[in-house]
C-alpha cells in the first residue's frame, strides 16, 4: 500500500443519478497523472471526492493510507493542494495577498503569517514566475497570469499532492504549454504528485506519463497515453473519428 | 414636522416643515439602508394642540370648596402620565420644556425660579432671554443637568422626547409631565404646576378666574348663536402643507375643538391623533366659515386659501367668509386660554360685546 | 495579531505603502486616536467642563481616587452619567457595525453588503415601532421595551432570512441576499403601516430610524456591550474562514475551511452583533458599509487584518462623528457621518493608485 492517494470502489451519486461509478484508482507519490474523458464523464466529481470535499455514496478514499474522512480538514489541506477555479475576487487584492491565502491551512488560528509563511509565498511566486506581479491587483491580470497566480496559491500550500481541474481552459497555446511545463517541472524537480483533469488530449498525451480515461462515471482505461488514448478508445469514448485527433502517440 | 401635541410650539411655516421632512426622509432612506419610507405620514402641522387620548389625565380639577393649604414640601404629585413624583423642597431652579408651562410658571408667580425654557417659550417677555434647553424639538439634557435644576416640567404625549424624560429621571432630577386633551385638563395642569412650585393658591385663583371668563364668553357666544336658525359649520385652519395639500384642523376631542364647540357652532375636526383632515372630508363637510389661526410662522390669507387645490368648492371660500385670529392663545394650553377663547368668539361673532380679559 | 510585511512590500512607495506593510502601526495609531477622541468626547459638550475636572470625575468614579477636584454634582452627573456612557457606546457600536459589515461583505462575497443585508434593519425598526406603539405608560419601562423589541426584531428577521435564504447551501449567497431584500421589504411595509397609524409617536419611531447616541446609558451599554464585543472577538478568531471564502466556496473547503459551518456561525455572530448595536442606537448606516473598505484600502483584503482594524476604525469614526454631531446641536449622527465621511471616502478612493474598485 504505497499509494499516496487511492480510491477503492468509489461511487458518488446525487439522488438516483450516479456520477462516479465504482472507481478504483491508486496514485503513487511523485506520480503525474491526467484524467481525461468527455464532458459529463465524472472527472471533476471524482477529483472532489478524491480531495475529500465530497462524501462518496460508497467506497473509500485513502490519503496516505488513512481514510480521508478520518483526517481533519486542515491536515488534508496541508497534504492536497487544489488549484482554485478562477472565480471573481470580491475585493481588490494584491497578487501576493492572494497567494498568501494558500498558507491558511498552516496558520495558527490567532496569528497571521509568520516568516515561514512569507518565505513560502515568495518562493511560490518565484516558482511560477509571477514575482513581478506581486503588487498588482489580482483582478486586473490576464487570464494566463491569473492561472499562474492560482497555481502559486496551491504551491504556497506546500502540499505533496497538487490537484488541478482543467488548468489550461481559456488559455492560449503558449500559456497552455507554459502551465504544462511548470507541472512537469514541479513533478520531476520538486517531486510533487500531480493529478490534473485535462480536456486537451494532445496536452495530456504529450506531458503526462499516465493518463486515465473516464467515461460515464467509470475509468475505462488507465496507463501510458499510447495505450489509453488509442484509436479504439477515442472512437468508443468520445465518438469521433480518431483521424481528427492528432496525438503525439500516434493514436491514428 | 411631527404632530406635536399640546403646548404647541409657536408654529412653523408649513413649507419649511415639508422641506425639512423631505430632507429627513432622504437621510432616513440613505441611513437605514432599508426600503422603508414614511413619506406619506411624516409631515404634519406643528402648531396643533391635542394630546393622545390614551393618556388621560389622572388628576382632576380640584373642587373649589377646599381652600388649598399653604405650600408644603416634600410634595408628592401624580403627573398626567400617572408617574408619582416627589418634590423634596420648594423648587428654586425650575426648567420648563413647554411654552404653556412657562406661561403658567410666570403666571403663578414662580417666574423668578425659572432658569431655562424651550425655544418656543416667548411669553411673558421676561421668559425670552432665559437660556433655551430645547432647540427644534431636541432636548439638551446635558445643558439641563448643568443648570442643576430641582424641577423639570415637560410636555407629554411625545411633545418632550420620552428618551430625554427618562434620562433626566435617571440622573435623579424630578420631572413632571403635563399633557391633556381637555379644557378641564388645562385647569388641572395649571393647578398641578402650581402645587409643584408651592403656588397652589395662586394657581387656583388663576383657574377660578379662567373658568369664570370662559363660562361668560361661552354664554355670550351661545346667546349670539341662538339667533341664527342653524348652527354654522366652522373649520378652524391651523396648518396646511402646500406641497402635499395636507390640511390640519382642531383634533377631534381636543380642547381647541371643545372651545370652538362652546361658541355654539358645528365644529369640523381633524383626526384625533394626527389632526389631519382629508380634503374630501373637508369638501363633504363644506365649512360655511373658515377661521385662520395666524401666528408668526403661519400666515395664510383669504387670497392664498382660495388658491389651494380643491378649496374653491367650499362655501366659505365662495362667499369669502374667511376670518383670521391670532392662534397662539387658542392653541397653547396655558393661563391665557380665556384670551384665546375671547378672540375666537369675536372672530365668530364680531358684534359681541366682550370685556377684555384682565 | 496581524501579518508582518512581506519582503516584496518594500516596493510600495510613499506613506500608503509604508502603512500597508505595517498593520500593527496602524492599529497602535488608531488606538491612540480613539483614546484621544474618547477623552475629547467626554470633555467637550454643551457645558464647559475642563479636562482636569473631567479626568478627576472619571478617576473618582472609576477608582475611588480623590484628586481634590472641586467639581459640582451637576458636573459629575454630566461627565459620568451622560457623556461617558455615550462616548463608550459610540465606540462599541462603531466597532460592532464595522466588524459586522466586514463579515457580511466577506461571507456573501459582495462589497456592497452592510450589516443590514439580512433584513436586521427592518426587523429592528419594526420591533422598535411596536415597542413605541404598545399601549403602556410612556415613560421608563417603555424605553427598555423598545430596545428589547428592536433586538428581537433584528434577530428574528436575520434568522428568517437565514432559513428562507438557504444560507447553508453552496453558492446560495445571491439567494440569501435576495431573500434579505424581500423579507426586508415586507417588514418595511409593516413599519410604514406602523408609522402611518403612530400619530404622535411618529417622532419617536423616526428618531429610531435616524439612529443616534442620545439614548446612551450605562444600563443599555452593559446589556449590549458584551454581545457586541463578544461577537467582534468571536468573528476575529474566525477571520481565516472569511479569508478562505475570498476565493469562493470550493477553494475555501480545499484550504481546510468547513464552509457551511463557518459561514453559518459567522452569519449568526454578525447578525447578533448588528442586532445588539441597533437595539441601543437605532439604525446607524455608513459605518458598516464604508469602514471595512477604508481599512482594505490601507492594509489589503485579508480578513485577519481587516476585522480587527475595522473594529478600531469603526469605533474612531462613530466616536468622532458623534462628537461633531453633539457640537452641532445634537444632529443625527448618521447625517454627520454621511456628510463628513462620504467625501473623505471619495477622496481616498480617488487617490488610491492601485485602482481600488468596489
Amino acid at each position: 500500500m504505497s499509494s499516496i492517494l487511492a480510491a477503492d470502489g468509489l461511487t458518488v451519486a446525487y439522488g438516483d443519478r450516479t456520477i462516479v461509478n465504482d472507481v478504483d484508482l491508486a496514485i503513487d507519490a511523485r506520480e503525474r497523472i491526467a484524467l481525461v474523458g468527455p464532458n459529463g464523464a465524472g472527472k471533476s466529481t471524482l477529483l472532489r471526492a478524491l480531495t475529500g470535499v465530497l462524501r462518496p455514496r460508497s467506497g473509500t478514499v485513502m490519503l496516505q493510507g488513512i481514510p480521508i474522512e478520518a483526517v481533519d480538514s486542515k491536515t488534508v489541506a496541508r497534504t492536497i493542494a487544489v488549484v482554485p477555479e478562477l472565480s471573481q475576487l470580491p475585493f481588490a487584492m494584491e497578487v501576493q495577498e492572494v497567494v498568501a491565502l494558500g498558507r491558511l491551512p498552516h496558520d495558527p488560528p490567532l496569528s497571521g503569517s509568520r516568516p515561514a509563511d512569507r518565505d513560502a509565498v515568495v518562493a511560490a511566486m518565484e516558482r511560477v514566475g509571477v514575482t513581478h506581479l506581486a503588487e498588482r491587483d489580482a483582478r486586473r491580470l490576464s487570464t494566463g497570469e491569473r492561472q499562474l497566480v492560482y497555481v502559486a496559491i496551491a504551491l504556497a500550500q506546500a502540499a505533496p499532492i497538487l490537484v488541478l481541474d482543467e488548468p489550461t481552459a481559456h488559455l492560449d497555446i503558449r500559456h497552455q504549454v507554459e502551465i504544462m511545463q511548470l507541472l512537469v517541472d514541479l513533478n520531476e524537480r520538486d517531486g510533487r504528485t500531480i493529478v490534473a483533469v485535462l480536456h486537451d488530449l494532445a496536452l495530456a498525451a504529450h506531458f503526462f506519463p499516465r493518463v486515465a480515461l473516464m467515461s460515464a462515471g467509470r475509468i475505462v482505461a488507465d496507463g501510458p497515453p499510447a495505450s489509453t488514448l488509442d484509436a479504439g478508445h477515442i472512437r468508443g469514448v468520445f465518438g469521433v473519428d480518431p483521424a481528427l485527433v492528432r496525438l503525439p502517440v500516434g493514436a491514428a | 414636522m411631527f404632530p406635536s401635541p399640546p403646548h404647541a410650539r409657536r408654529g412653523a411655516p408649513a413649507a419649511r416643515l415639508a422641506a425639512l421632512s423631505t430632507v429627513l426622509l432622504i437621510v432616513l432612506v440613505a441611513c437605514s439602508g432599508s426600503a422603508s419610507s414614511g413619506a406619506s405620514t411624516a409631515p404634519s402641522a406643528a402648531s396643533v394642540a391635542v394630546a393622545s387620548p390614551s393618556l388621560a389625565p389622572t388628576t382632576t380639577p380640584t373642587a373649589s370648596t377646599n381652600p388649598t393649604p399653604a405650600p408644603s414640601f416634600p410634595a408628592s404629585l401624580i403627573d398626567d402620565e400617572g408617574t408619582a413624583v416627589t418634590i423634596p423642597a420648594q423648587p428654586k431652579r425650575v426648567v420648563s420644556l413647554s411654552p404653556a408651562v412657562t406661561e403658567t410658571l410666570f403666571a403663578v408667580g414662580a417666574g423668578s425660579s425659572v432658569v431655562a425654557t424651550d425655544d418656543s417659550s416667548d411669553y411673558p417677555p421676561e421668559a425670552r432671554p432665559l437660556p433655551d434647553v430645547v432647540v427644534f424639538g431636541t432636548v439638551d439634557v446635558e445643558k439641563i443637568v448643568s443648570l442643576d435644576p430641582d424641577l423639570v416640567i415637560a410636555g407629554g404625549a411625545g411633545f418632550t422626547s420620552a428618551e430625554a424624560i427618562a434620562k433626566l429621571r435617571d440622573v435623579k432630577i424630578p420631572v413632571i409631565v403635563v399633557s391633556t386633551p381637555s379644557i378641564d385638563g388645562i385647569y388641572a395642569d395649571i393647578e398641578l404646576v402650581g402645587r409643584a412650585v408651592g403656588a397652589a393658591d395662586k394657581a387656583k385663583a388663576i383657574t377660578d378666574k379662567m373658568r369664570t371668563d370662559m363660562t361668560a364668553i361661552g354664554a355670550a357666544a351661545q346667546a349670539a348663536s341662538a339667533k341664527a336658525p342653524t348652527k354654522p359649520r366652522v373649520f378652524y385652519d391651523v396648518g396646511y402643507i402646500d406641497t402635499t395639500g395636507q390640511i390640519y384642523g382642531p383634533g377631534e376631542g381636543s380642547f381647541v375643538a371643545e372651545m370652538i364647540g362652546l361658541l355654539g357652532v358645528d365644529v369640523i375636526t381633524g383626526d384625533k391623533v394626527t389632526y389631519e383632515i382629508p380634503l374630501e372630508t373637508l369638501i363633504e363637510r363644506d365649512p360655511q366659515v373658515i377661521i385662520l389661526g395666524i401666528n408668526a410662522f403661519y400666515r395664510p390669507t383669504p387670497a392664498t386659501i382660495a388658491t389651494r387645490t380643491g378649496w374653491q368648492t367650499l362655501t366659505a371660500v365662495k362667499t369669502g367668509d374667511i376670518r383670521s385670529v391670532p392662534d397662539t392663545e387658542i392653541t397653547r394650553p396655558g393661563p391665557r386660554l380665556a384670551i384665546g377663547m375671547r378672540n375666537l368668539a369675536l372672530a365668530m361673532y364680531p358684534d359681541l360685546d366682550l370685556p377684555p380679559i384682565q | 495579531m496581524t501579518a508582518r510585511t512581506l519582503p516584496t512590500d518594500r516596493h510600495h512607495s510613499g506613506l500608503s505603502g509604508w502603512l500597508r506593510g505595517r498593520p500593527g502601526a496602524i492599529a497602535a495609531g488608531g488606538l491612540v486616536l480613539l483614546g484621544f477622541l474618547m477623552v475629547a468626547g467626554v470633555t467637550i459638550g454643551t457645558t464647559a467642563i475642563g479636562p482636569g475636572d473631567t479626568l478627576a470625575v472619571v478617576l473618582h468614579r472609576l477608582l475611588g481616587l480623590d484628586l481634590g477636584g472641586s467639581w459640582t454634582t451637576a458636573t459629575e452627573t454630566i461627565v459620568w452619567e451622560l457623556r461617558l456612557p455615550r462616548v463608550l457606546t459610540a465606540a462599541v457600536v462603531g466597532a460592532g457595525l464595522a466588524v459586522a459589515g466586514a463579515t457580511f461583505q466577506g461571507i456573501v462575497r459582495n462589497p456592497l453588503a452592510d450589516p443590514y443585508v439580512l433584513g436586521t434593519s427592518s426587523g429592528a425598526a419594526l420591533g422598535a415601532a411596536i415597542g413605541i406603539l404598545l399601549p403602556v405608560s410612556f415613560v421608563a419601562i417603555q424605553i427598555g421595551i423598545v430596545n428589547v423589541l428592536a433586538f428581537i426584531g433584528a434577530v428574528a428577521a436575520a434568522l428568517l432570512v437565514f432559513r428562507l435564504g438557504g444560507a447553508g447551501r453552496a453558492g446560495g449567497m445571491t439567494r440569501l441576499l435576495l431573500t434579505g431584500y424581500a423579507v426586508g421589504s415586507i417588514l418595511a411595509a409593516f413599519l410604514t403601516m406602523a408609522m402611518y397609524v403612530s400619530g404622535a409617536n411618529l417622532r419617536a419611531i423616526f428618531t429610531f430610524l435616524l439612529g443616534g447616541l442620545a439614548g446612551a446609558s450605562w444600563d443599555r451599554l452593559f446589556l449590549a456591550a458584551p454581545l457586541i464585543l463578544g461577537g467582534c472577538l468571536a468573528i476575529g478568531l474566525r477571520a481565516r474562514a472569511i479569508d478562505g471564502l475570498l476565493l469562493g466556496d470550493a477553494a475555501a473547503s480545499h484550504l481546510g475551511v468547513d464552509v457551511k459551518r463557518e459561514r453559518g456561525i459567522l452569519l449568526v455572530l454578525a447578525s447578533m452583533t448588528t442586532a445588539a448595536a441597533v437595539a441601543i442606537t437605532g439604525l446607524i448606516g455608513f459605518v458598516g458599509l464604508v469602514v471595512p473598505h477604508v481599512v482594505r484600502l490601507l492594509v489589503g483584503a485579508s480578513a485577519r487584518r481587516v476585522v480587527p482594524l475595522s473594529a478600531i476604525a469603526g469605533a474612531i469614526l462613530l466616536t468622532a462623528a458623534d462628537l461633531v454631531a453633539r457640537m452641532l446641536g445634537d444632529l443625527p449622527v448618521g447625517v454627520v457621518m454621511a456628510m463628513l465621511g462620504a467625501p473623505f471616502f471619495l477622496v481616498l478612493l480617488h487617490q488610491t493608485r492601485s485602482g481600488y474598485e468596489l
